[in-house]
């Protein structure tokens, strides 16, 4: 007979597991915490899946979680895991296809106006409007608002992905900003907030820092980073979709 | 002066269309494309937080062309009165970056939050707020 545990023992399991590797108390914290895991996958349930394949997706998320936890970190181990099972579950359903489909012709389209957008930016020594895009490269202005807006949908790097191992396209110029990124102490005021972007990637941490709390323009912090426009403005609404889900996390358990 | 109004039920599901309302219509009134999507990604944010506290409410975004910009208003009705934005959020600090105006207003049970972004001057000296009053 397994021992019988309950949240309060998160803690207590988590410490014993770290100095033992027991097999037996990873399986016990997966067990206390699948509630959270239906919970999650539940608001997931109106796309057309079997609930209970959604709960199988959230707990592999689950036990990525409990694989990374770190106790030092003082936080609740249902706001860390939160995210990644959610990360889990929206990746379960682009795999499947379930993410918006962009027609090839505007995959093309937002690929080239990220060029002319960077053209112009540096041309105009500002960010252009749809006007001026629209004119650079002759389309319409309609067909540049929804490159622009596909653009942001076809984009499904996760987040979720583990530190260190980028996949992106451009190379990364964080060894300039590395002081910076140390001011993000300034996000202690938002407690709950912290273990989140510890979470992400360094490059999405500046970008946060710089946007929301330097107050720079995406074209500036484009050319900062050494990535396209189009790009940070990418990253920027994942972070915010990633923050949210940990923050509503936080909230309710 | 045209007023645009999206309307869309209580689920996470529909806050992109008024985020791509949003970038519609700033998009296609000589904003900059940052502005664009500065505006894009406080709507999203104002929206998620009317979702938070309102429930069952419909959400509702009014979008006012100006002349020296636009005005994006949401609302919906909420079951506190407490602010829908406490001003030590993060929520806050984020919209009050995207946003060259924030206002967030509870009148009994409806609370409104309203973002207005300036049209940037495109060309230097022109002064975008001089003009007929439309």
């Amino acid at each position: 007979m397994r021992t019988s545990y309950t949240r309060d023992d998160t803690e207590r399991l988590f410490r014993q597991l770290r100095a033992s590797s027991d097999p037996e108390l990873r399986a016990a914290l997966a067990e206390l915490h699948m509630p959270l895991v239906e919970y999650l996958a539940k608001r997931f349930k109106d796309r057309g899946e079997p609930l209970d394949d959604l709960v199988q997706v959230g707990s592999v998320g689950l036990l990525k979680a409990i694989d990374r936890f770190d106790l030092g970190r003082g936080v609740q181990f249902s706001t860390y895991a939160t995210p990644t099972i959610v990360g889990e579950l929206k990746r379960y359903f682009r795999d499947k296809g379930w993410a918006v489909r962009v027609p090839r012709r505007l995959q093309e389209l937002s690929l080239r106006l990220n060029k002319v957008v960077a053209q112009l930016t540096q041309d105009l020594g500002r960010s252009p409007t749809v006007a001026e895009i629209a004119k650079y490269a002759g389309v319409s202005e309609e067909e540049v608002l929804e490159a622009l807006e596909s653009g942001q949908a076809y984009s499904t790097t996760s987040l979720d992905a583990p530190t260190g191992g980028d996949d992106d396209d451009s190379p990364m110029r964080v060894d300039r900003i590395g002081e910076e990124d140390l001011r993000l102490d300034n996000l202690e005021y938002f407690a709950s907030l912290a273990p989140l972007i510890e979470q992400l990637p360094e490059r999405e941490r500046t970008i946060l820092y710089l946007r929301f709390f330097r107050g720079m323009t995406q074209s500036k912090i484009a050319e900062h980073v050494g990535i396209s426009q189009m790009h940070v403005s990418r990253l920027l609404t994942r972070i915010l979709e990633f923050l949210r889900e940990g923050m509503e996390g936080d909230a309710e358990f | 002066m045209d007023t645009v109004t999206v309307r869309v039920p209580p689920k996470a599901d529909h806050l992109a269309l008024l985020r791509t309302a949003v970038g519609w219509m700033a998009g296609r009134d000589d904003f900059t494309i940052d502005q664009v999507d500065d505006l894009k990604m406080a709507v999203e944010e104002a929206a998620v937080q009317l979702l938070r506290h309102g429930g069952s409410s419909d959400i509702t975004l009014d979008m006012l062309a100006t002349r020296t910009g636009v005005e994006a208003r949401l609302h919906a009705r909420v079951d506190s009165a407490d602010p829908v934005i406490d001003e030590t959020s993060f929520s806050w600090l984020i919209l009050k970056a995207l946003a060259d105006d924030l206002e967030v207003d509870a009148d009994a049970d409806i609370a409104t939050i309203v973002l207005r972004k300036t049209r940037m001057d495109l060309h230097n000296g022109d002064d975008v707020a001089v003009g007929d009053a439309g």
